[in-house]
C-alpha cells in the first residue's frame, strides 16, 4: 500500500457515492442499458457466502452487458432470502434493471417447504445462471473411526444442523428416512461455522450437507491430514475431484427413491443462482444470460474469485430453467412422501 | 512464527503511513456512524467492506477494525446528551449519563465515557493479544452447555437489574424471552407468533425494541417537559473534562473488572452487545460501595462500568472469530466476509502462518481506541452545548434519525411498527416504574438459552450438568443461583422480613395503574393459547417461560390490589413482635432501576395530554412516510413540529428542515444506499418515483 493507492481508493469511494442518474429508456438492449444502474439484490446480509459471490458478480457482470450498465449490489435480507424472492417476483421492476440472488433452497419452498409463505412460481423467474454447481458432502471426524458410509447402517453418527429447512438438517433426515442409515441430528447451531467448531471440540462428530467447495477453500488442512473423512457426496452428479466417494443417487434402490433424492439434491446444481423477475423483455433476458456466460469465462473475474478462494463451476440460465421444470413435474405422491420424511 | 516477533512486526506493518491513513479514515467514519442513534459499526463496516477489495490484508483489517472499534466510543454522545442510546450497547450509559447531563455535567459525563471506553478498548485488546497463543485450547472448552450456562448466568442478573421491583423485573424478563421467541423456530420450523408476516420470521428487530424502549420515552419526556435537556447552566467544560478523567482513574479497578467482563463475554457467541453493558453495570451495582443508593441518579461508576465493558468486548469478539471462524456478533460476521475476500482462513493458520495479521488486528484495535478517544475529546466540547438548546430544535431531528436507525435493522415497515409499539410500552413502563433492563436481557438471552438448551439436551441428555465433565457449567450455574438467592434475601429483608411480606393483606383497592399488568396478563394468555397447538419442540420453552411470567404478573397484581400500603405493614409487624415502631426510618434503600420520572409541577392530566400529542406527532410522521415517502416527510415533519409545537419562526424552521433533509439524503440515501420503504404516492403516480424514497 502506498499513499497513492490511498488517494485512489478515496477517489473511487467518492465516485461510487455520486454515481446515479438513470438515462431515458430506448428500444435496443445496448441503448437501454447505457448509463443505467442495474440493482443486484442479495437475499442475505453482508459478509456471507451469497454476499461475497454477489459482490464479485456485481463488479464484473456490467462489463459484459451491452451498454455496460453499473451493477450495484443491494442487500435485502430476511426469512432466509424468501423475503427477497417474494419481492423480486411480485414488486421489482420487470425491465431488466433489477436482478437478484437468493438461496438455492428457495425455489423448493412451494413444493416441500413453507408453501403459504412463498408467493411465486419458481419456474417463471428469468433464470440468468449460477456461478457454482455445488456438490454437498457428508463428513465424519476421525475420532469416530468411521471411514465408509456403509458403516452408518450399524453405527450412529451425531451430525450438527443449523435449523429446520437448512441443508445440514434436510439431508441427513432424508437419507436416514429413505436408506435407514443412523444419523442423530443435533440441530440449532447458528451457522455452518458453528457446526465445524462443534466438531472440533467433540460436540458433534460430523456434518451432512456441507458444500465441498467451502471445505476445499476453508478446511483443506482437515482433508490433508485425515481429520475428516468424506463419506458420501450429495448431488445429481459426482464432483470431478471426488471420483471414489459414493454418490447418493447411486444408492437409490428403486425409481421412487431416485425421485425423492432428485427432488432434494437437485438444489446443489442451482449453486449460487442469479435471476431476474418473470416477464422481462426477451432481448434483455437473452443479453443478461449471455453476459453471465461470458463473465464466468472472463480471466479477470476468475482471478479475483481465485484470490477469494471461491469455486467457479458455472451453470447457464437455460439449464437452471430446465432443471426446475423437471423437478416441478415430480409426481404428487412422491412430493407428499418427501414432505412427510422431513416432518 | 514467534509470538513476540509477530507482534512487533505487526506493529511496524500497521504504523506504515498509508495504513495509518486508512485506519484514521476508518476511525473517522466509525465515530460519525457511532453518533447516529441506531447506526452501528455493522452498518459502517458493511458500507466499507467492498472498498477493501483492492487493499492488502493488513490495510483492510486496519480500515475495518478502525471503524468497528470506535463506534461504541462516540455512541455515548446521544446517550448522554438526549437520553437516546447511540446503539443497543449504550443503554446502561443512558441510565447514568443522562441524569448527569440534566444537572449540567454533560462535559464530565462525556469525559468519563471516552476515557472508560479507551481503557476498556485497550484492556480488551491486551487480553486478546496476550491470550492469542492460548486461544484455541481455551476455546475448545467452551461448548454449547457452557454457552447455555453463560446465558443463564446473564439472565440471573435480572435480579440485580430489577431494583426495588423484583416481581415486575421477573415478569419483564419473561416477557422479553417470549418476545424473543417470535419468528421461525430453529428446531421445528414452526412460525411462532409471526402474524402471517414474513417480517417476523427473523424475529422482532433488536434495534426497534431497544430504541423503542429507551429512546422514544426519553424524547417523549422532553416533549412533555418542554424545556432543554439541562435546566441548569453547564458547568465549566474543561473542568468537567478533567474531572471525568480523574473519575475514571479513581475507579480504575472497576474499569479493569468491567473491561475483563466485557472482553470475556464478548468472546461468547450470542451474548450480544445489547446485554454486555447491562451485565457489567449489574456487576458494578452489586460490588461497588453504596451503589444501590446512587446508581440511576448519575453515578460516574455506572458510566465507567458500561463504557469500559462496551469497548472491551470488541477485543473479545475477535477471539472466536479469529480462532474458529465463529462470529460472535454481527460486525464479526462482516469481518469474516473480509477474511473471505482476502483469502484468510480463520483457525490455526491465523495463529501460525498468519500470526502477524492477527497481531495487526490487535494493534488496529489499540490504535483505533487511542485515536478515537483523542478525537472525541477534541470535538465534543461543541456537542455538550446541545443540552442547552430548546427541545423543539433537538427533538424533531433526533426523532427522524432514531426512525432511520431502527429502520436499518430489517429495512422494513415492521421496524417502524416495532419501534412505535415498544416506544409506547417503554413509556408506560417508565411511568409506572416497571424496570426496563430485564426486558432487554430476556429478549437477547432468551433466544440463546433456547437454542443451546436444545443442543445441550439433544447431545448430552442431562450429562452436561455433571460437574466432572462440565465444570464451567457448574461454576456458572452456582454463581447464577447464589446471585438470585442473595437478591431474594435482600428483598425479603427490605420488605421487613418474611412475616411482613406474607401478611398485611387487606380489602382490595384498585388503581388505574393496575390496567397495565392486567393488559399484560391478557396478552400473555392470548399468546399462550396460540402456542398450544405447536410442535413440542417449538412450544416447550414459550409455555414454560410464559407460565412463570404469568405467575409473576398475577402475583404482582394481587399484591398491588390487596396489600396495605407498606408503611402500615411494617408498623403492624413491628408492633406484633414488640419492637419499637420507627415509622420515619427509611423503608427501602433499594433503587428504582431506571431514570427517575420528573415532571416537576406539571399536573398528571397535562402530562398525559402532552404525551398523547407527542404520540400523535409520531403517528402522523409515520403516516406521512407511508403517503409521500421518507425523504419528503423529513422536512414536513421538522417544519411542522417546530412551527406548530414550538411556535418557532418560519425561517429557522425551514432552515432546520432543509439541513436535516440534505443530511439524511447525503448520508443515508447516497452513502449508505438505504432502500426506502416506498409510498402510496409512488404507487399511485409512478412518475413521482423520480424523487428518492417516494
Amino acid at each position: 500500500m502506498t499513499v497513492g493507492s490511498f488517494v485512489r481508493t478515496l477517489a473511487l469511494m467518492l465516485v461510487a457515492l455520486l454515481a446515479g442518474a438513470p438515462a431515458q429508456a430506448q428500444p435496443s438492449v445496448e441503448q437501454f442499458y447505457k448509463g443505467k444502474v442495474v440493482s443486484l439484490y442479495i437475499g442475505f446480509s453482508v459478509g456471507g457466502g451469497y454476499d461475497v459471490y454477489g459482490r464479485i458478480v456485481s463488479r464484473y457482470l456490467g462489463r459484459h452487458i451491452p451498454g455496460h450498465p453499473t451493477v450495484v449490489p443491494i442487500n435485502m435480507e430476511g426469512a432466509g432470502s424468501l423475503k427477497m424472492a417474494n419481492w423480486l417476483y411480485n414488486v421489482a421492476p420487470r425491465d431488466g434493471t433489477a436482478i437478484g440472488t437468493f438461496s438455492r433452497g428457495v425455489p423448493f419452498e412451494p413444493l416441500i417447504g413453507n408453501a403459504a409463505s412463498a408467493r411465486f412460481d419458481p419456474t417463471k423467474f428469468t433464470w440468468i445462471g449460477s456461478t457454482t454447481n455445488e456438490v454437498s458432502v457428508c463428513v465424519t471426524w476421525e475420532r469416530t473411526g468411521i471411514t465408509k458410509f456403509d458403516e452408518l447402517y450399524n453405527k450412529e453418527l451425531i451430525v450438527g444442523g443449523t435449523g429446520s429447512g437448512a441443508d445440514a438438517d434436510v439431508f441427513p433426515k432424508i437419507i436416514g428416512a429413505v436408506l435407514g442409515s443412523k444419523f442423530r441430528l443435533v440441530s440449532g447451531y447458528p451457522g455452518g461455522n458453528d457446526i465445524e467448531f462443534a466438531m472440533e471440540r467433540g460436540e458433534v462428530d460430523g456434518r451432512c450437507g456441507w458444500s465441498w467447495s467451502s471445505i476445499e477453500s476453508q478446511k483443506q488442512q482437515w482433508l490433508k491430514d485425515g481429520t475428516v473423512k468424506v463419506l458420501l457426496q450429495l448431488a445429481l452428479k459426482k464432483h470431478p475431484s471426488l471420483p471414489d466417494v459414493p454418490l447418493i443417487m447411486d444408492l437409490a434402490r428403486n425409481e421412487e427413491e431416485r425421485q425423492i433424492f432428485r427432488l432434494i439434491f437437485v438444489r446443489g446444481a442451482l449453486g449460487r443462482p442469479y435471476m431476474a423477475p418473470p416477464g422481462i423483455p426477451a432481448d434483455r433476458a437473452a443479453a443478461l444470460r449471455t453476459a453471465f456466460d461470458e463473465m464466468v469465462k472472463d480471466p479477470a473475474f476468475l482471478a479475483e474469485a481465485k484470490r477469494s478462494r471461491l469455486e467457479i463451476t458455472p451453470i447457464s440460465g437455460v439449464e437452471l430453467q430446465d432443471l426446475l421444470k423437471v423437478v416441478y413435474q415430480t409426481p404428487p405422491d412422491i412430493v407428499a412422501k418427501t414432505r412427510a420424511y422431513l416432518k | 512464527m514467534d509470538v513476540l516477533t509477530a507482534a512487533s512486526d505487526a506493529f511496524f506493518i500497521i504504523i506504515e503511513p498509508s495504513r495509518m491513513m486508512f485506519l484514521l479514515l476508518g476511525v473517522g467514519i466509525g465515530l460519525l456512524v457511532g453518533i447516529l442513534p441506531g447506526i452501528s459499526g455493522v452498518a459502517g463496516m458493511a458500507l466499507l467492506l467492498p472498498f477493501t477489495y483492492d487493499m492488502d490484508q493488513y490495510t483492510a483489517m486496519a480500515f475495518l477494525l478502525g471503524l468497528g472499534s470506535v463506534t461504541t466510543t462516540s455512541d455515548v454522545l446521544t446517550s448522554i446528551l438526549f437520553g437516546v442510546p447511540g446503539h443497543a450497547s449504550a443503554q446502561a450509559t443512558v441510565l447514568e449519563g443522562y441524569p448527569m447531563a440534566k444537572r449540567g455535567e454533560a462535559g464530565r459525563a462525556l469525559s468519563v465515557s471516552y476515557m472508560a471506553a479507551m481503557v476498556g478498548g485497550l484492556i480488551g485488546a491486551v487480553i486478546l493479544g496476550v491470550t492469542i497463543p492460548l486461544l484455541r485450547p481455551v476455546m475448545l472448552y467452551v461448548g454449547s452447555p457452557e454457552l447455555l450456562a453463560a446465558a443463564l448466568f446473564g439472565i440471573s442478573m435480572v435480579s440485580a437489574l430489577s431494583g426495588s421491583a423484583p416481581l415486575r423485573g421477573l415478569a419483564a424478563a419473561g416477557i422479553g424471552v417470549l418476545f424473543a421467541m417470535v419468528g421461525a423456530d430453529p428446531q421445528t420450523g414452526t412460525l411462532r407468533w409471526t402474524m402471517d408476516t414474513l417480517f417476523l420470521w427473523d424475529g422482532l428487530p433488536l434495534l426497534g425494541v431497544a430504541l423503542g424502549l429507551f429512546a422514544l420515552p426519553e424524547l417523549c419526556e422532553l416533549a412533555i417537559g418542554r424545556t432543554s435537556v439541562s435546566k441548569v447552566p453547564n458547568q465549566d467544560l474543561k473542568a468537567g473534562m478533567i474531572q471525568g478523567v480523574k473519575d475514571v482513574f479513581q475507579n480504575w479497578w472497576l474499569a479493569v473488572r468491567c473491561s475483563s467482563i466485557g472482553a470475556i463475554l464478548g468472546a461468547v457467541p450470542g451474548i450480544g452487545a445489547a446485554v454486555i453493558g447491562w451485565l457489567a453495570y449489574a456487576h458494578a451495582l452489586r460490588t461497588e460501595k453504596g451503589a444501590s443508593k446512587t446508581f440511576g441518579k448519575g453515578d460516574v461508576r455506572g458510566l465507567v462500568a458500561s463504557e469500559s465493558s462496551n469497548n472491551a468486548k470488541e477485543g473479545g469478539h475477535l477471539i472466536p472469530t479469529i480462532a474458529f471462524g465463529v462470529p460472535s456478533g454481527a460486525s464479526m460476521a462482516i469481518l469474516l466476509g473480509a477474511f473471505l475476500i482476502h483469502g484468510l482462513v480463520p483457525g490455526p493458520e491465523m495463529l501460525t502462518r498468519n500470526l502477524d495479521v492477527t497481531y495487526a488486528m490487535v494493534w488496529s484495535v489499540v490504535l483505533a481506541n487511542i485515536l478515537g478517544c483523542a478525537a472525541c475529546y477534541a470535538f465534543s466540547g461543541y456537542f455538550a452545548k446541545l443540552t442547552l438548546l430548546r427541545y423543539t430544535l433537538i427533538l424533531p431531528s433526533v426523532l427522524v434519525i432514531v426512525y432511520i436507525g431502527a429502520y436499518q435493522d430489517s429495512r422494513d415497515w415492521g421496524d417502524f411498527y416495532t419501534l412505535l409499539a415498544f416506544g409506547v410500552l417503554g413509556w408506560i413502563m417508565k411511568q409506572l416504574r416497571w424496570p426496563r433492563p430485564p426486558l432487554i436481557l430476556g429478549f437477547v438471552l432468551g433466544e440463546v438459552i433456547e437454542r443451546y438448551m436444545f443442543i445441550s439436551i439433544g447431545r448430552y441428555g442431562w450429562d452436561w450438568l455433571n460437574p466432572m465433565t462440565h465444570p464451567i457449567v457448574t461454576i456458572l450455574l452456582v454463581m447464577a443461583i447464589v446471585g438470585f438467592a442473595r437478591a431474594f434475601m435482600s428483598n425479603v429483608r427490605a420488605e421487613g422480613g418474611a412475616r411482613t411480606m406474607m401478611g398485611g393483606f387487606g380489602a382490595p383497592h384498585f388503581a388505574k395503574a393496575d390496567i397495565f399488568p392486567a393488559a399484560l396478563i391478557v396478552l400473555l394468555v392470548i399468546m399462550l393459547v396460540q402456542a398450544m397447538p405447536w410442535a413440542f419442540g417449538a412450544k416447550i420453552v414459550p409455555l414454560f417461560i410464559g407460565g412463570i411470567t404469568l405467575f409473576a404478573l398475577v402475583l404482582s397484581l394481587t399484591a398491588q390490589v390487596f396489600k396495605k400500603p407498606k408503611v402500615a405493614r411494617v408498623l403492624t409487624a413491628r408492633q406484633l413482635s414488640g419492637e419499637d415502631p420507627e415509622p420515619e426510618e427509611e423503608m427501602d434503600e433499594r433503587i428504582h432501576m431506571d431514570i427517575a420520572v420528573d415532571h416537576g409541577s406539571i399536573p398528571k392530566r397535562e402530562v398525559i395530554r402532552r404525551a398523547v400529542i407527542f404520540l400523535g406527532w409520531i403517528v402522523s410522521f409515520m403516516a406521512s412516510i407511508g403517503l409521500i415517502g421518507f425523504l419528503p416527510s423529513v422536512p414536513l415533519f421538522v417544519i411542522g413540529y417546530m412551527k406548530i409545537e414550538g411556535q418557532e419562526r418560519w425561517k429557522l424552521s425551514i432552515i432546520m428542515g432543509t439541513v436535516l433533509l440534505v443530511f439524511v439524503w447525503l448520508v443515508f440515501h447516497q452513502i449508505l444506499a438505504v432502500t426506502w420503504p416506498g409510498s402510496y404516492l409512488g404507487d399511485l403516480i409512478p412518475a413521482a418515483k423520480i424523487i428518492p424514497s417516494v
